[in-house]
């Protein structure tokens, strides 16, 4: 297997995915002559030409609007948002006509928007969101947020694949910095599925997207303790099961998001852990976070709000001790 | 107010005299549809009284034309996404109404099962998309519609409602620009019912929308509202112009609503002289008029309208509640969409059916 | 802890089923208190379910251990309210339950206070008990571990998962997890209860406005249902005047009630469409007429009770049946089945002097006849040839409150109609 980024690896799923179905194609901002804000479709219109890889006018609910109705004629459209904070533009549309037309009329939406998401680069406050949180109030909407090269590639094409409206989140964060072995080919990441990042016995860190590979780098050699880290690869719907046998196993649980603290994926795996693991439990469960504030733009200021290595060492050290 | 001499004076009359592609049957089917509209509403709003619809009630009364006449020129294959004003257009397109009754009872054999409510449905097995609340977006899945066609270089086209409010809402901007950027197949009918709610036309935009469309980049033309043969004629040059390639129109049917907003809207805010004024222009009562100097027999159709909605209301009243077990099912996507061709009335698919 | 299992030795006291329909009973108040004595039968608690209010007596005899159900609170059918030691066993448990203090001081004299009865875990350093965690909790009670003599390892000693798993590992008789049950018989009963039981939810409520109580059970239940009537019928009162001349020479010292009673039984089976329930939109009129009384409790409230098949009784057996429901209803030794499956309803305020009220229907029935005082009143006679005349007449005003729903005016009207007509020229 080739080693690629989690960039490459994205690019790659939804290139064989164009290849594989002709109805699969590409809208946004800036992605086709120019390849993406990311250069994730870089190359993609000189293969696919200008009709799957739309150069859409700077529209976000046009984007999302046209995809509905797109989806729901029988192609399989992608759109990118050029940066996850963007998608504010396109609220209505994704959350009143895709998230529930399903429900209301019966008529499945599979569409696929990615969103380029997350901070750590002096992005400011809207270039560095991670607004996962606000659609799962949005149901009939799905979200997945990859860590690894592998997952991206695989959950890219389920999104496409998938039936309903999937929203998949892409941390810049990991664009280059997450490497790994890619399964070759055609293959799918089921959706709501999570995956043991590394398996342990005394404490389980639950995370998601970027945190991932912070919290694999704080507890890789953590006073000796053994510490299991839950990948959640999917946030709508998420592996209850997956989190409750983890729960089970260790009874101490650090939930780390670097989305903003309240009502987030840690705060609602919380309350799933306290309605069914309670009695499992060996600790307050804990949550690392970044606070309840806009995203700061200097590297001194960024840092303080953003969950740090040390942070979740310092989390997972107090929990251990408890 | 509404109809200042200025805006009289831009009024394009498209076709407002006889269409010859329409046939002496096509129009006691026009009128039939149009008085069915009607009926089913007044059919509705009596049940409304009686307590048997929850909920809000919104209605199209004044506005037959502009449901009906755009909906007659669609073809088979094309695709809808109707508004809350156009009940005849549903009709048009195949929806019968004991399925619209049931819907606005909230029964489980409304078109909605009773997910949605009053006129929030649409029937995909007839090829149309389900309109929300947030009144310019289906311009935007519509777009998305005529994108498929396009990119899939298929003879058909999306055709859209929305009244005067939407045109003042950013989405309307972006899926009107969207379809003069890609020159998509779509026909948007603007229904300028002068009222978005209680607000007025001057409040809503200081250019008529109709004069944007050539800032798009493409045709734009009003028609009068309440001539169902006008809105037909205009809305049939659109299709094929989309159809040909020529890109979208956006026509602005000039009518006027002729109920409040819902029905808990008593309209104080109507001058008494405008609304007579639209009284007198009724859409059904000309049409009967017009069929009826050609020596067109309009009982019998109206007959028959109260016959079959009879025996509609019966079955709609005969309509179970739905199970609450129900209530959660279906958040998620299961199978791919499966949009289905409509009924096409009008004599020219029959006679294309039968040529093909 | 309110699943823990109960020693096999004890007597359970558990809400009874009163009728078929009955899900829950709320309790009303307990007669003995754990500690006392109990005699096999003795009412120990009283209840009240939404048909009727009732006692629960004792499954044996002994001592109360426990009470499970506070007062107030409504529990479903079958829940277990209490239990009792019988004579043998309280031997064994001594005065444990009321004297947790009673426990036998620790060996060597350390001070060792009980943290409560919550797994027993030692005070550490400031005075305050280290948290037991959820699952420390469950793996205790599933081994039966005595926190105490496990060494804790977290924040100010406490025992952690880690340290029972050792603890567990390395125990010298670690018992198959199979057979606690044989080992927890000899443990005394006391480890077993949980301290979350002792806290009063009364005493911790807002203190009431001065003079103010909340209602009874009984009351709330009246509450409950009379709204939920008026919500659900379109109430109408339908009123006629009725002479009671032939009735009051044919009763002497008894009643008027089961005169009127029978006199509308006879009217109900010639107009059945009064003998009705409503539910939903579902109409059933019935044949038989099961004729509820209201019977008042005073200031408890009032029930009625209800005499089944009520027109195939003759005069005597009507009169004798609602003298017995009466009674048995005052003495709250009703079954719950007597309190059901009403046709129609009379309730008789009159016998307290009231002339004239607009009753509220008994759901689900139609209808609802309220029998008012009678009174001398002049009255205009006129003779067969047609001469009026002024007389003193005992008369009554029969007002009966109907289901628009169900029924329109004139049929109320033709009911009393008939009624009055019964009552006027009684026959005995």
């Amino acid at each position: 297997m080739p080693e690629l980024t989690y960039l490459q690896a994205i690019s790659d799923g939804l290139r064989e995915e164009m290849r594989a179905d002709e109805s699969v194609f590409c809208l946004g901002e800036d992605i086709g002559a120019f390849g993406g804000a990311f250069k994730v479709t870089d190359g993609f219109i000189e293969e696919f030409g200008a009709d799957r890889v739309w150069d859409t006018p700077l529209a976000e609910n046009a984007i999302i609007g046209t995809a509905v109705g797109a989806a729901v004629e029988g192609l399989r459209p992608v759109c990118e948002m050029q940066f996850a904070d963007f998608i504010s533009c396109g609220f209505d549309q994704l959350v009143n006509v895709a998230a529930k037309l399903h429900y209301r009329q019966g008529l499945s939406v599979p569409m696929t928007v990615r969103l380029p998401s997350g901070g750590g680069f002096s992005g400011g406050p809207f270039h560095s969101q991670n607004p996962e949180a606000w659609f799962l109030q949005a149901p009939g909407l799905k979200v997945v947020a990859p860590s690894s090269p592998d997952d991206a590639k695989g959950l890219i094409a389920a999104a496409i694949r998938d039936p309903s409206p999937v929203l998949f989140m892409e941390h810049k964060h990991l664009y280059r910095r997450s490497k790994g072995e890619v399964t070759e080919g055609r293959y799918e990441t089921p959706i709501g599925e999570a995956r043991v990042a590394r398996a342990g016995e005394d404490l389980t860190v639950i995370t998601y997207g970027a945190m991932v590979l912070t919290a694999l780098e704080a507890t890789e050699d953590l006073d000796g303790a053994s510490i299991e880290v839950l990948d959640l690869r999917s946030l709508c719907p998420y592996d209850r099961e997956a989190v409750l046998e983890s729960v089970r196993k260790t009874s101490k649980v650090v939930l780390v998001q670097e989305a903003t603290r309240s009502c987030g994926v840690a705060a609602e795996i919380a309350a799933l852990i306290a309605e069914e693991a309670f009695e499992d439990l060996d600790g307050p469960v804990v949550r690392v976070t970044t606070p309840d504030v806009p995203i700061p733009f200097s590297p001194p200021l960024e840092r303080a709000v953003l969950p740090q290595v040390e942070d979740v060492r310092n989390a997972c050290r107090e929990l251990l001790a408890y | 107010m509404a109809t200042s001499p200025a805006r009289e004076a831009g009024v394009e009359r498209e076709g407002g005299g006889q269409t010859p592609s329409l046939t002496a049957d096509d129009r006691r089917v026009l009128l039939r549809f149009m008085l069915l509209m009607r009926a089913t509403e007044e059919r509705a709003l009596t049940l409304y009284r009686q307590g048997k619809v929850p909920g809000s009630f919104y209605d199209g009364r004044g506005q037959e034309a502009t449901a009906v006449g755009p909906a007659f020129a669609l073809g088979p294959r094309d695709r809808t996404c109707i508004l809350h004003r156009d009940l005849g257009a549903h009709l048009v397109r195949g929806v019968t109404p004991g399925r619209v009754l049931a819907q606005m009872m909230g029964r489980a054999g409304g078109v909605t099962g009773g997910k949605d409510a009053n006129m929030h449905f649409a029937d995909q097995s007839v090829g149309a998309v389900q309109m929300v609340s947030m009144l310019p977006d289906m311009a935007l899945v519509a777009c998305g519609l005529a994108l498929a066609f396009q990119m899939r270089d298929e003879q058909r086209v999306a055709m859209t409602w929305f009244g005067d409010g939407a045109t003042a809402n950013g989405q309307w901007h972006e899926a009107m620009n969207v379809a003069g950027v890609r020159q998509l197949p779509v026909v948007f009918v603007l229904e300028n019912n002068q009222w978005a709610y209680s607000t007025p036309n001057e409040r809503e935009f200081a250019v008529d929308p109709v004069e944007r469309a050539a800032g798009y980049g493409f045709r734009g033309l009003k028609v009068d509202g309440n001539d169902v043969e006008a809105v037909f004629a205009a809305a049939a040059e659109a299709c094929e112009r989309a159809r040909s390639g020529g890109g979208p129109t956006l026509i602005e049917a000039e009518t006027m609503r002729m109920h409040g907003h819902g029905a808990h809207d008593d309209m104080r805010y109507v001058p008494k002289e405008m609304f007579e004024e639209w009284e007198a222009r009724d859409p059904i009562r000309r049409y009967e008029e017009r069929l009826g100097a050609e020596g067109v027999d309009v009982e019998p159709i109206r007959a028959s309208v109260k016959e079959e909605l009879d025996g509609e209301t019966e079955w709609a009243l005969a309509q179970p509640m739905p199970d609450p077990s129900g209530a959660t099912a279906g958040v998620f996507g299961e199978s791919e969409p499966e949009l289905g061709d409509g009924s096409a009335p009008w004599s020219r698919w029959s006679a294309e059916a039968h040529g093909a | 802890m309110s699943s823990s299992p109960i020693d096999s030795g004890l007597l359970e006291v558990t809400m009874p089923q009163m009728g078929v329909s009955v899900a829950e009973g709320t309790i009303v108040g307990w007669k003995k208190q754990p500690g006392d004595a109990v005699e096999a039968d003795e009412p120990i608690v009283e209840i009240s379910t939404d048909k009727v209010e009732t006692e629960v007596p004792a499954p044996g005899g002994g001592r109360l251990k426990e009470i499970l159900v506070e007062t107030g609170e409504t529990v479903d059918v079958g829940t277990v309210l209490a239990t009792i030691e019988p004579p043998a066993a309280s031997v064994a448990a001594g005065e444990a339950p009321s004297a947790p203090a009673a426990e036998a001081p620790a060996a060597g004299g350390e001070q060792r206070p009980s943290a409560g009865g919550d797994g027993g875990a030692p005070e550490h350093g400031d005075g305050r008990a280290p948290p037991v965690t959820p699952v420390v909790r469950r793996m205790a009670e599933e081994h039966n571990l005595d926190l105490s003599q496990i060494e804790g390892s977290g924040r100010r000693g406490r025992v952690t998962k880690k340290d029972v798993l050792a603890y567990l590992r390395e125990r010298p008789e670690a018992a198959p997890e199979e057979e606690p049950p044989e080992e927890a018989a000899p443990e005394p009963a006391l480890h077993m209860e949980s301290p979350y039981r002792e806290e009063e939810p009364a005493v911790e409520a807002a203190a009431p406005a001065p003079g103010a109580r909340e209602l009874s059970v009984m009351r709330k239940r009246i509450a409950e249902h009379m709204v939920r009537s008026l919500r659900t019928a379109a109430h109408c009162t339908t009123i006629v005047e009725a002479d009671m001349s032939r009735i009051e020479a044919a009763r002497g010292r008894r009643s008027y009630l089961p005169f009127v009673a029978r006199a509308t039984i006879a009217a109900l089976r010639e107009h059945p469409g009064l003998n009705a329930t409503l539910e939903g939109d579902m109409l059933t009129v019935h044949e038989e007429v099961h004729l509820g009384i209201a019977v008042s409790l005073g200031e408890q409230g009032l029930i009625v009770p209800v005499i089944r098949n009520a027109h195939e009784l003759s005069h005597e057996g009507l009169a004798t049946r609602i003298k017995d429901l009466a009674e048995r209803a005052r003495s709250k030794r009703l079954t719950a089945d007597e309190v059901a499956g009403g046709t129609f309803t009379i309730t008789n305020p009159g016998a307290y002097g009231a002339v004239l009220a607009t009753p509220i229907i008994n759901q689900p029935q139609v209808a609802i006849l309220d029998l008012e005082a009678v009174v001398k009143r002049p009255v205009v006679l006129t003779d067969a040839d047609g001469n009026d005349s002024i007389a003193i007449r005992p008369m009554t005003y029969l007002c009966m409150s109907w289901d628009h729903r169900a029924l329109d005016g004139a049929l109320a009207a033709q009911f009393l109609s008939t009624l009055k007509q019964r009552i006027e020229g009684w026959q005995g």
